[in-house]
Parts: C-alpha cells; structure tokens; sequence
C-alpha cells in the first residue's frame, strides 16, 4: 500500500497552492478591475473606465479608485464618475459564493464630468440603446401669426364635400336604374285592362240563369282577390320606395351642409383658435419635458437588469441564467434566503455643480423576490448653489416581479432659472430671462404602465419676447401679455407605456395668452371661415346642384307608383257584386 | 510537438506499472470534463501529486479531456439540468445547497454537476479498459514496433534523439 503514496507530492501540492495563492494575490485586483470595466461597459452601452481596484479577504472588502461611466449619447463626456467607492463584504456569504455588501460608500460622486478621450465602442459592439436611438420626441411648433391663402390650403387637402357628393350621385344612379327595372314587375295598363275584360265578362252573366249568376259571384271574388294582392305588392314597393328616398333626401341634405363642415374643419387646423392657444404650455415647454422623460426612461432600461433578472422555473425549482457562465445555476430552497447579489446599504454624496446632495440607496439587488424587500433611496441638499433645497426619494418595488411598481419623488425649492430659450420661433422668440422655479414631481412605472404627475410654479419670472414683425397684431398681443406675467404654475401630466406615452402640460399662463389674444384670433379665424367657405362652395355648387335634380327626377318614380295604385283601387272599388249584377234576381 | 509525441511513448513504454497510467488517466478525465476551476480539481491534483500515478499520463490526458469537454457540454448541460431539477432528488439537493462547502463546488450549475457524474460513471471502466489496453500493447504491439522500419527510421531521427535525452534525463534523477 505505501509503495503507492508519493510523500513528495504532498510538498508539490503545498508548493501549487501556494503558487495559486500568490497568483492570485498578485492578479486579483486587476482580474476584478477588467471584470467591473467589461460588464459595466456590456450595461451601459458606453466604456467604463476603473483606475484601481484593490480586494482583500480579511476583511473582506474592495476599494475601486475613479470610476468613470461615459455617456453613451455624449462620449467626451462621462454620465457620471465616483473617486473611490468602498465595499464591505461579508465573508461567510462570498464562500457561499454570494456577494453581500453590507456597506458601500461612494466619495465624490459627480455627474458630466469630462472625459480625456472618447467612451463610445467601436460599432460592432452591441450596444445599449441610447437617447438618440429612441423613438423622436414629439415635435411642437408655434401656430402661424397670418392667415394662410385658401386656395393652398384647397389644393392641399382633401374636401369631405366633394367626396359625399360623388358618392350620392353614384348612389341616385344606381337607385334610379334600380326602380326604373322594379317599376316593369308592377302591374301596368296591360293587366288593368285585362282586369276590366274580366270584369265586364262577368257583367254579361244571362239574367235568371242560376248557373250563370253563381258563376259570375265566383269570378267577381276571384277578380277581388287578385286585385287586393297586386294592391298589397304595390303598396309595399311604394314603401321600400319611400324608404330609399328618404334615405337619399336626408343625404342630399348631409352633401348640402358638408362645405359648411369642411369649412369649420380646415379653419380649426389652419387658423390659430383660442383652443389652439390653451396648448402654448406644451408648446413652450414639452420638447423639454419629452427630452427629459426620454433620458430617465433610457436610463430606468439601462438599470433594469440590476433591479431584475432572467428567472424561470423548472419543476419547482428556479433556473437563473448567470450573466457569466457556461450552463445555468439551478436554485434551491435556503434556510435563510439570500440573493445572490446585494449591497444593504450605500452612502453616496454627490458633488453637483451646484453643491452637494448626499443620500443612501439601500437593498441593490437583482434578487429582490429573494430579499423580500424593495430598493429604496433618499438623497437631500441644502442651500446648494442655484437652489434652495433638493429632496429625491423612491422606492423600486420588483419583489413581485410580474406586478413591479416603481414610484420616484422629487422635490426642489427655489431653483433658479437664468436665460432658458422657451421659443425660438422666428415670428415669436421668448426667453425666461430669470425666474424661480419650485418643482414638485411623482413618477411611477407598474409593469408596462407609466405615468409622471408634476406641479412646477414659477416665481419673480422675467419674460423677454422680442417680435420681429410688429405689424403682425397677433404676436403684438402676446408679447404684451407675456412681458406683463412675473409668474405661473406648470401642471405636468405624462402616461402611457414606456415606448409610447402623451406629454399633457397645462398651466395658468394659457389662460393669461387666451385672453389677451382671443378677440384676436376669433376675428381671423371668422375671417378663414368665410373666405374657406364661399371657395368651397364654388367647388361644390354645380355637383350639388346637378344632385337635386338627379333626385327630383327619382320623385317622378313614385308619382307612377301612385298612379297604377290608384287605378287598381279603382277597379276595386267597381267589383262589388252588386254592382256587377245590378237588380238581377234569382228566379227560385 | 515532437517532445510530446516522444513524451507519450515514453509514458506508454515506461516501466510504469500500466494500473498507474489508467488512474492518472482516469483522474485526468474528471478534471479534463468538468470545469477546471471546481473545487473537487483541488482533490484530483492531491490525489495525482500523493498518489504515485503517471503525471506525464495526467497531463496528457487533461489536455485530451479538456478538448473533448467542449464538445460534450450540451449533453453535461442536459444531464445536469435534468438531474438537478429531478422532483425525486429535490430534498438532497436542498441539503447540499444550504451546506457551503458544496456552494463552493457549485453543484447546482448543470455543467459541473452533468460533467461530474459523467466522469464519476465511467472513471472506473476507463480505468479497466486503459489497463487492458496497455497490458495488451506491451505484450504483442511494442515488440512489433520495435522491429519495424519505421521505429528504425525514427531511431536515426532527431525525434528519437529528444526521447533519449528525455530517458537519460529521468534515469539520472
């Protein structure tokens, strides 16, 4: 037996551990480094760059010194960058191979700092989308100062008018031809002249002749029965008729009305309306507010895979795809459940232009239906430059990952605005000189839901609104009623899914423009109206014209119908048996 | 290259006992198949360097398995993940997830738990037929060879020089 134990090898393998172990020690670091660059640059899309990673076992701990993520819409520059972040980890759990930071902290957390060279990945990388990539955002452009010229806007768009008129022609064709055919099945003069030969045969009965005279009454009840029938057919087509007609004259009347309509209609789109004025807010303010939900929501999908991941579950146990790794980790149930990943808490200071604002994130984790709490964070500031006070706080629920809700807060005080451009349209610029601006926001996403309700007031405010063309009355009006305003409140209303939502913004300043300007603008748009109107008209006059002609001559159908019904009446009316067979009496 | 093919023959012809050769090749294959940074690795190299098998064998045969391993992995995967998600084996499962010592060997990843029971299956038969085979080449192929054209060919080749020098190497320590 001991010819088969090698004593040296025991001193080999010693040897090998200790090789590995110094391997390690030396390589760890930068192994740990290379890892954080290549799957933070894989998330963000962009490169991510790490001075210095330094691990140690005991304690169990990592420092990352400078860590800088680019921005991927803006490659000189990075979205943000942190001095040194400081983990804690807890040793038990990495031997468990999960990775527990009980404490992270973050030092000099700074956003749009400059880059010395380039962040964006050569193009055959795959990326995360990014801002530019995404759907574009709602254009909204000021309404025209002048009244555009009729015969454009004739030529331009499609008349409703003309379209009902030539389908009514088409239609009176058809039903005219249809009638025209319906009008050889009724009885004709043919058959009521056959009727009075019946009848007249009848009267010629043999005076006494029993036979003669029973035979006669048989006829005349005959004769009756067939006149009622074609009485009762002709009625009925006279209804069907009456019908149909009316349905043609209520049309006739809709084509008549129709120019009056597509004159309203293109006034509406082509005229500034005191409507069109209650929208100025979202004109003056949602491309800002569309570019900003753009950004967050880019973002929220960039940092979803931290909030969640790949799951499934496989006879009662739950498959997890590992982001690195050959085959796939099959999950048990734990004695005491852990994720896989989860830094408890982290204190983070961020160093703003305009001051510093510090907070704590607690429960990061993709696990969080394995934690059994959400992630949440609170960051404050006061007295920063530029803004009295800051608060953002919230909550990410993906506990229950089908029914996630994600609910963010925000609050500032006394930000303030110098030289924001609100138009930079060329009859119509304005710039919010200087203004203070308190925000009060709310952002929830559940599931594919999203909605964002704001309430931004805007205080000691300086519009500056230069006009160009100062006959133009229109923006004469606005200026002034701008220039008057030192303040408004802003209500922000965004919803829909996040790839496809409505911006609604509202504010107390439609109501000041609408007033200033709304005798204004109903003048020029009265003025539109007339104008659209009487060319419409000359478009549509002749057909229409030519229409209640085609109609009147499709009356003259059931003047005939009535003239065959009363001609059977008639008859009717004749074939009593008296009246046939007169005093004749029965000679038994 | 040549060293290699030189190193194999020197492993095969050897005076090494042919049940040494087998279990380094049969303890190659469980390292070769399964993920080379497993725990249960550690235990094979303590086996390999205690035990007085053929190294050169193992290393051979590690560089054989490992190639191999990349081939075999979807059917590890498969049997791993049907293993693992087995109704009948949960409670087992459960009692080695909540035990560290096995979080570490990472047993519930499909590759490492299809691989290890793979390998665990047919080390033993390897073992056997490696023996065989061995016993059965020294017996009717070696003399052979020996005799052959080529093996003198081979004799006044720079090949052979490297076996030599491999052999002399090995008989002076």
């Amino acid at each position: 037996m001991m010819k088969w134990i090698r004593w040296r090898g025991i001193v080999a393998f010693i040897g090998v551990l200790i090789i590995l172990s110094g391997f390690w020690f030396f390589f760890i670091d930068g192994f740990i480094g290379r890892m954080i660059e290549k799957t933070g640059t894989r998330i963000i899309g962009a490169r991510v760059d790490l001075d210095h990673a330094d691990f140690s076992i005991f304690p169990a701990g990592l420092i990352l010194t400078r860590l800088q993520v680019t921005d991927p819409d803006e490659p000189m520059k990075n979205a943000f960058e942190v001095a040194r972040a400081a983990f804690s980890i807890d040793t038990v759990n990495l031997f468990r191979r999960k990775v527990i930071i009980d404490e992270m902290t973050l030092d000099g957390l700074e956003f749009d700092t400059p880059r010395k060279t380039s962040g964006a990945l050569p193009s055959k990388v795959a990326v995360a989308p990014s801002v530019s990539k995404k759907v574009p955002i709602k254009e909204f452009k000021l309404p025209l100062f002048e009244v555009p010229d009729v015969q454009e806007i004739l030529k331009r768009e499609e008349l409703q008018s003309l379209k009902l008129v030539e389908s009514l022609r088409a239609d009176i064709k058809k039903e005219k031809d249809n009638w025209q055919t319906r009008l050889q099945d009724l009885p004709d003069k043919k058959k009521v002249d056959k009727y009075k030969s019946r009848i007249d045969k009848v009267k010629s009965a043999r005076k006494g002749d029993i036979e003669d005279i029973l035979g006669a009454l048989g006829e005349v009840k005959t004769i009756k029965k067939d006149l009622e029938r074609d009485i009762r057919h002709i009625k009925g087509v006279q209804k069907e008729f009456e019908v149909s007609f009316t349905l043609l004259e209520k049309r006739l009347d809709q084509a008549v009305q129709a120019p009056k309509e597509d004159a309203y209609l293109l006034k509406e789109k082509y005229s500034l309306s005191p409507q069109g004025l209650g929208n100025i807010s979202q004109i003056f303010f949602g491309p800002k507010v569309g570019q900003w939900v753009e950004r967050t929501l880019v973002w929220y999908k960039r940092l979803k895979p931290v909030l969640e991941r790949a799951k499934e579950r496989k006879k009662d146990s739950e498959v997890v795809k590992p982001i690195r790794a050959r085959g796939v980790d099959v999950r048990f149930k734990e004695h005491e459940p852990m994720p896989d990943f989860l830094i408890r808490q982290a204190k983070t200071s961020l160093q703003l232009s305009s001051g510093n604002l510090s907070g704590k994130i607690k429960n990061i984790t993709p696990d969080q239906d394995v934690l059994g709490a959400p992630l949440s964070f609170a960051f404050s500031g006061d007295s920063l430059k530029g803004v009295q006070s800051v608060k953002i706080s919230g909550t990410l629920d993906h506990v229950v990952p089908s029914s996630s809700k994600d609910t963010i807060s925000l609050y500032a005080k006394g930000y303030q605005i110098n030289d924001a451009v609100l138009s930079d349209s060329d009859k119509l610029p304005i710039t919010l000189k200087k203004g203070l601006l308190n925000l009060d926001a709310l952002i929830v996403i559940s599931g594919e839901g999203f909605r964002a309700k704001g309430k931004a007031r805007l205080k000691s405010a300086q519009l500056l609104v230069e006009v160009q063309d100062e006959a133009n009355l229109l923006a004469a009006s606005m200026r002034s009623a701008l220039s008057e305003i030192s303040g408004f409140t802003l209500h922000i209303n965004v919803h829909g899914r996040p790839d496809k939502y409505d911006i609604h913004l509202t504010s107390d300043l439609d109501d000041v423009l609408k007033g200033a300007v709304s005798r204004l603008v109903q003048d020029q748009a009265l003025q539109l109206e007339r104008e659209l109107n009487s060319a419409i008209l000359e478009k549509v006059g002749e057909p229409l014209s030519e229409l209640k002609v085609s109609l009147t001559e499709l009356e003259t159908i059931d003047g005939e119908i009535t003239a065959r019904l009363n001609q059977l009446n008639r008859l009717l009316g004749d074939i009593s048996a008296k009246s046939i067979l007169g005093d004749k009496k029965l000679l038994f | 290259m040549l060293s290699i093919i030189a190193k194999l023959l020197k492993v095969l012809n050897s005076e090494n006992e042919p049940s040494q050769i087998s279990l380094a090749i049969g303890f190659s294959m469980i390292a070769g198949l399964t993920p080379f940074y497993s725990l249960h690795n550690i235990l094979i190299l303590l086996l390999v360097l205690v035990l007085r098998v053929n190294l050169s064998a193992f290393i051979l045969g590690l560089a054989f398995f490992s190639g191999v391993a990349y081939l075999l992995d979807p059917i590890f995967h498969w049997i791993g993940l049907h293993l693992l998600t087995a109704g009948l084996l949960k409670g087992l499962w459960e009692v080695l997830y909540n035990s560290t010592i096995w979080r570490l060997e990472r047993f519930n990843n499909s590759i490492v738990m299809g691989s290890l029971l793979f390998s665990l299956l047919f080390v033993v038969p390897l073992c056997i037929l490696m023996n065989l085979a061995i016993l059965k080449y020294r017996e009717h192929v070696l003399a052979w060879i020996q005799k052959s054209r080529l093996v003198h060919f081979i004799k006044a080749s720079k090949f052979y020089e490297t076996y030599k020098s491999l052999s002399k190497l090995k008989g002076e320590s």
